[in-house]
């Protein structure tokens, strides 16, 4: 059964806001804690949780693109084996040039996490050594994972469709045009997705 | 570990056991493994249950779906006429379609192999490719496994008992939350679009209400439909017939979603405000409209748009015509139809009340005055029930009850009304007559499956409790010494086939005469209309065929410059398709003016 | 004669590799200097892909992640799915699922022990476990309508009921397997050669083998006793009675002495799970899944796979389309910077038996 009492979440959650004063941190549920705090303090944080608090385990590293508020949200999680605890410390980056501190000195698997991040987000970790091309080769376009990246426009580019499907039809226009009916422009955006 | 470790040699060569053993594997391809029940092979999808509706291609995120024509297979209402492809080249058989098909004839079967060199052979068209595998289906969906949402959410009423006790609103209609659920069952196929007379834009009105946007949703209603609110409440909604998810199980409720939509507009100013329409400049043209019913209304909303100068006459207080005066108010508040027409006149469209043609006004002065004249007149006269005793005082046609009660009278029906017809006009009748006092039974000569009337309204009835009386043939009407009602003798009927393939026809029971003590009989059998406001001159101008003016496909008559719609001229005889008639003749008047 | 360094590039096509993805190895004579991962064959772009589908067309392409155990993908979508949308999961379904995922263990690990023993020369093993796999792959064939790729646990439980007949079924073929296990021994663990390959071999540093982010069955070897579903328990593992697998040795050896215990374990889970499986609904119905919205939040979430703790990162932003899925497999980290350490010093003919040992798994490393 899940853990009724908080206690231990809680008290990591206060650790971590007496010791960084910009950090805010919340207990989610049982064995889930989450942190959020300005970008330059990330690398001491993990050292921090790994050092002190037990956090000796990366579970994860991700990036999320927030295109619509120009930034990149960065998330590690971190997994604490003795108390069975896991630690989601997350912060803003700014999307433009963006940068983040290279952490594959506190964990090095660390390492292929931000070659990807690289690649795909197009985001600097300054001192980082690590090969260039991971999952792409020779690739010039936007880093691909970014959200403005629009796959389909690239597929239709790049490659071309096999012939023999040209006689599909919308169901929507079939009946429209069979009646005559006009849909004005400004409802099509709720017509059926196509 | 010793180097010679005589388990760890010894034992491995316990496998040479083995070489007795039947073997695990089978002799393909001489035999084939039976795949399992459920396996998601190659696609199998029966044609006749197919309505096109297309899902199947919506929800294939591979793109391996595509709705093509086929050559025998036409189109119809209800059923957008395509069929889908299947590119199994692209296909990854997750079965979604088969999961999110609302009638339940797309399935995979257990085919599980194909080979071909050629690449265009894997383009399969289901059910045409494989007639063969309609015998071997097997991942299928059913009504509980099925991803479509077969189950309505339910529509709060007022109680049954709370309800005769006044004329308020029975339906009380859905909440926000609820209209979002409902509206968001809705798989946008638009086949309902083709069944509604006027064309409305179903699912996309539909999908701003499943996505919050209530306003975008009344502005496309006002496409072409300026009684958007009015439909939403008392609509015949012959679009649910044929919604897709009412093949197994309920329609969308696309009628009550309408109400919700148009409820959000309280007020004309509010409706102004959100419809915010485009109204060109003046241009110069007078149209006079005759009727300020649904047809008249809609074909002067759009006309006034359009820069015309629009005046209707009509004849009542109050513009609506059928609507304003033959649906009963519990259905349709004055006010809501009223805040209705207010916005029209906002937009400059002229009525004058109290105006009856033929009457007050000559046809010829409007005809004389106006660059065109729409005639939208209704069917107001109401048919005879054709029985013996009808003279008799307390035989009251169904429409007069309705006009009465409806312009603020409260006639005294006695204890007892029969209600004679089917239709939704009797049920009117009957439901009105149970909020007058009285006890209510609707004689009807077929079964009651039969009934012309919404299938609602009929629940309505009953919840009101209505008797309703069906396979009943009154024959004639009993009067005492002062004519007035006291009774009704009627017969039983049995249903009998109909020889020439028609449906089943009531025949008489022979000794079945009873005599039913009752205080007034409401006739509901039709109405036709009333052309006495035209002239002679103008009767052999417009053609007039078994009661209709005939008009064109663009609802003009012989006389190019009267155009009519409504009651008086389509079959269907409901507001819709008084709308749709309004709506088109606007196009046509503008093509003949503006040319 | 001084020998002089070379380099070898092992894979993307090689039969020791598994699936498709390269080592390049630095050697001087069979002895390897240093070894890079080079991943890049295997690309599709499911996470982008998924940021155009909605979340039901996305619940599809997720089993491809991993060809051998295509479940913990599924249940981990779904799972995070409802702890974004607070979705309550029948508790039948969530039986089905502990079910799938150890019968996908299970077939993960016969899969397994194909490739062990296969690197090692032993190829009687691979045919036999691999043809005793297909008695699993028969059990989801009938299940879910798909042998390899399930499709079957989605948010809100899972799609079909068991069909008639099914838990006869599944009892006798863990009856089955418990029995041929004896001779996998036999032939397997009791065999000098074996044991002389695999003893010493791949060796990981318990005292650094949390914070490299070694998991699963490589973990447990290291002694410590890790696993997902006793330290962070899903769906209803807290109510079954099993055992970790340890060893004494942090190698190769340790590690298949791991998975040979854990696949004991597992059918002995299976066998609970079908006595304990209560009745009732095993689906709690998604809207309509053109128009489903997810309403924002995010979620981690982790099952514990055959090869170690899989993750799932998943953000919604209240559309009917997931903001991102960020999928993590144990290769991810077992086969990019533990190999490349772990190749160090190795001789080239245990490349693939030491990435097998470690659960390699190319797609999982670039979805």
């Amino acid at each position: 059964m899940t853990d009724i009492s908080l206690e231990k979440e809680q008290k990591i959650a206060d650790e971590l806001e007496r010791t960084f004063p910009n950090l805010t941190a919340r207990v989610r549920r049982a064995r889930r804690v989450m942190a959020s705090l300005e970008k330059e303090l990330i690398p001491s944080v993990l050292v921090h949780a790994k050092d002190n608090l037990g956090f000796h385990h990366l579970s994860h590293m991700s990036v999320v693109d927030w295109i619509e508020d120009e930034h990149f949200e960065m998330v590690y999680t971190l997994w604490n084996h003795e108390k069975r605890v896991q630690l989601t410390i997350k912060t803003m980056i700014s999307r433009d040039n963006a940068t983040m501190a290279n952490i594959d000195t506190i964990w090095r698997q660390a390492n292929t996490y931000q070659r990807e991040m690289r690649e795909m987000f197009g985001i600097e970790f300054p001192g980082f050594v690590g090969e260039k091309d991971f999952l792409l080769e020779d690739w010039d376009e936007m880093p691909p994972m970014r959200r403005d990246f629009d796959t389909m426009e690239y597929a239709n580019k790049t490659y071309f469709s096999r012939p023999g499907r040209e006689d599909a039809q919308d169901v929507r226009d079939t009946i429209s045009k069979r009646n005559g009916e006009e849909v004005p422009d400004f409802a099509k955006k709720y017509s059926r997705e196509k | 570990m010793a180097f010679f470790d005589i388990k760890g040699l010894v034992n491995p060569l316990s496998t040479l056991k083995q070489f007795g053993n039947k073997p695990h594997t089978v002799e393909y391809p001489k035999k084939h493994k039976e795949t399992a029940d459920r396996y998601r092979g190659l696609h199998f999808n029966d044609l006749e249950a197919c309505i096109g509706c297309g899902n199947c291609s919506t929800i294939c995120m591979n793109e391996a779906i595509d709705m093509i024509h086929l050559d025998n297979i036409e189109g119809s209402e209800g059923d957008s006429g395509l069929r889908p492809r299947v590119d199994n080249g692209r296909c990854c058989w997750c079965a979604l379609c088969v999961e999110v098909c609302p009638t339940g004839s797309l399935n995979m079967t257990k085919q599980d192999i194909f080979i071909s060199s050629d690449a265009d052979a894997f383009l399969w068209t289901p059910g045409v490719s494989n007639p063969e595998g309609k015998d071997i289906l097997s991942f299928t969906s059913d009504e509980k496994t099925s991803l479509s949402l077969f189950d309505r959410v339910p529509m709060p009423e007022m109680e049954g008992e709370e309800r005769v006790k006044s004329f308020a609103e029975t339906m009380l209609y859905y909440t926000e939350e609820a209209a979002r659920e409902e509206a968001s069952r809705c798989i946008s196929c638009s086949l309902c679009t083709e069944v509604c007379p006027d064309h409305m834009h179903i699912p996309e009105y539909i999908n701003a209400i499943a996505r919050g946007e209530d306003e975008d949703s009344i502005r496309i209603i006002y496409d072409n439909n300026p009684l958007g609110e009015m439909c939403g409440k008392v609509c015949t909604r012959r679009c649910e017939d044929v919604c897709a998810l009412q093949v197994r199980g309920d329609a969308v409720a696309i009628r009550w979603l309408k109400e919700y939509a148009m409820s959000r507009a309280e007020t004309a100013d509010i409706l102004k405000e959100i419809v915010n329409p485009d109204i060109q400049p003046a241009n110069g043209k007078k149209i006079g409209i005759v009727g300020g019913g649904p047809a008249g209304l809609t074909a002067g909303y759009y006309l006034a748009l359009k820069g015309f100068d629009v005046t209707i006459f009509e004849a009542n207080e109050y513009a609506g015509g059928m609507v304003m005066y033959g649906i009963p108010k519990y259905r349709l508040p004055m006010d809501s139809l009223n805040k209705q027409i207010d916005y029209m006149k906002s937009i400059g469209v002229k009525i004058q009340f109290n105006t009856k043609v033929g009457k007050d006004i000559s046809f010829d002065d409007i005809y004389k005055n106006h660059d065109a004249v729409f005639v939208g007149v209704g069917f107001q006269k109401p048919y005879n029930i054709g029985i013996d005793g009808e003279e008799a005082n307390g035989v009251i046609p169904a429409v007069s009850l309705l006009f009465d009660v409806n312009s603020g009278k409260t006639p005294d029906l006695g204890h007892k009304v029969v209600v004679i017809g089917g239709g939704n006009v009797a049920i009117d009748g009957a439901r009105v007559s149970r909020r007058l006092g009285s006890e209510v039974v609707i004689m009807y000569r077929r079964r009651v499956e039969d009934m012309p009337a919404d299938w609602e309204e009929i629940e309505g009835a009953e919840v009101e409790a209505v008797d309703i009386m069906p396979q009943t043939i009154p024959i004639e009407i009993i009067s005492d010494e002062n004519n007035k009602v006291t009774g009704i003798k009627y017969l039983k009927a049995e249903m009998k086939a109909d020889a020439g393939g028609g449906r089943p026809r009531p025949v008489p029971i022979e000794g079945s005469e009873a005599i039913m003590e009752v205080s007034t009989v409401i006739g509901a059998i039709g109405q036709e209309a009333d052309y006495s406001f035209l002239s002679d001159e103008y009767m052999n101008k417009i053609e007039i065929n078994r009661g209709r003016m005939v008009v064109n496909d663009q609802q003009q008559t012989k006389d190019p410059k009267i155009f009519a719609g409504g009651d008086a001229v389509n079959r269907t005889a409901d507001a819709i398709s008084a709308i749709a008639d309004g709506y088109r003749a606007v196009k046509a008047i503008e093509k003949w003016l503006m040319k | 004669m001084r020998e002089k360094a070379t380099t070898l590039y092992l894979g993307p096509q090689h039969p020791g590799i598994t699936g498709n993805m390269m080592v390049k190895l630095k050697v001087e004579g069979d002895t390897i200097q240093s070894a890079s991962t080079h991943v890049g064959y295997l690309h599709r772009g499911f996470e982008k892909l998924m940021e155009r589908r909605n979340w039901l067309q996305s619940f599809t392409i997720l089993c491809r992640i991993c060809v051998p155990e295509p479940d913990p993908n599924e249940e981990n979508f779904a799972r995070a799915v409802e702890s974004i949308e607070g979705r309550e999961v029948p508790e039948r379904a969530k039986w089905i699922r502990a079910m799938v995922l150890e019968l996908a263990r299970i077939g993960t690990y016969l899969l397994w022990f194909a490739g062990q023993s296969g690197s090692a020369g032993l190829y009687t093993m691979g045919q036999w476990s691999i043809g005793d796999r297909d008695y699993i792959l028969d059990l989801f064939e009938e299940l879910t309508g798909g042998r390899i790729y399930h499709m079957y646990i989605w948010p809100g439980g899972v799609r079909r009921d068991l069909p008639k007949g099914f838990k006869d079924k599944v009892l006798q073929t863990m009856d089955y397997l418990e029995k041929r296990l004896v001779q996998y021994d036999k032939l397997m663990f009791d065999n000098t050669i074996f044991q002389k390959r695999a003893k010493g071999i791949g060796w990981i540093d318990p005292a650094k083998a949390i914070e490299w982010g070694v998991v699963g069955a490589p973990l447990r070897a290291a002694g410590i006793a890790s696993d997902v579903r006793k330290d962070d328990p899903y769906e209803i593992y807290d109510k079954l009675d099993f055992e970790l697998g340890h060893a004494t040795t942090s190698d190769v050896w340790g590690r298949s002495q791991v998975r040979r215990f854990e696949i004991e374990q597992s059918i002995n889970m299976v066998r609970q799970i079908m006595d304990k499986m209560p009745e009732g609904e095993y689906y709690n119905r998604i809207p309509n899944p053109m128009k489903w919205e997810v309403p924002p939040g995010e979620a981690y979430v982790k099952t514990e796979s055959a090869r170690g703790e899989f993750g799932f990162y998943v953000v919604s932003d209240g559309s009917n389309k997931p903001r991102r899925v960020h999928v993590k497999g144990p290769a991810y980290v077992h086969a990019v910077t533990l190999l490349e350490d772990l190749l160090k010093g190795a001789n080239i003919s245990d490349v693939s038996f030491i990435m097998n040992s470690l659960g390699t798994c190319p797609p999982e490393i670039e979805r």
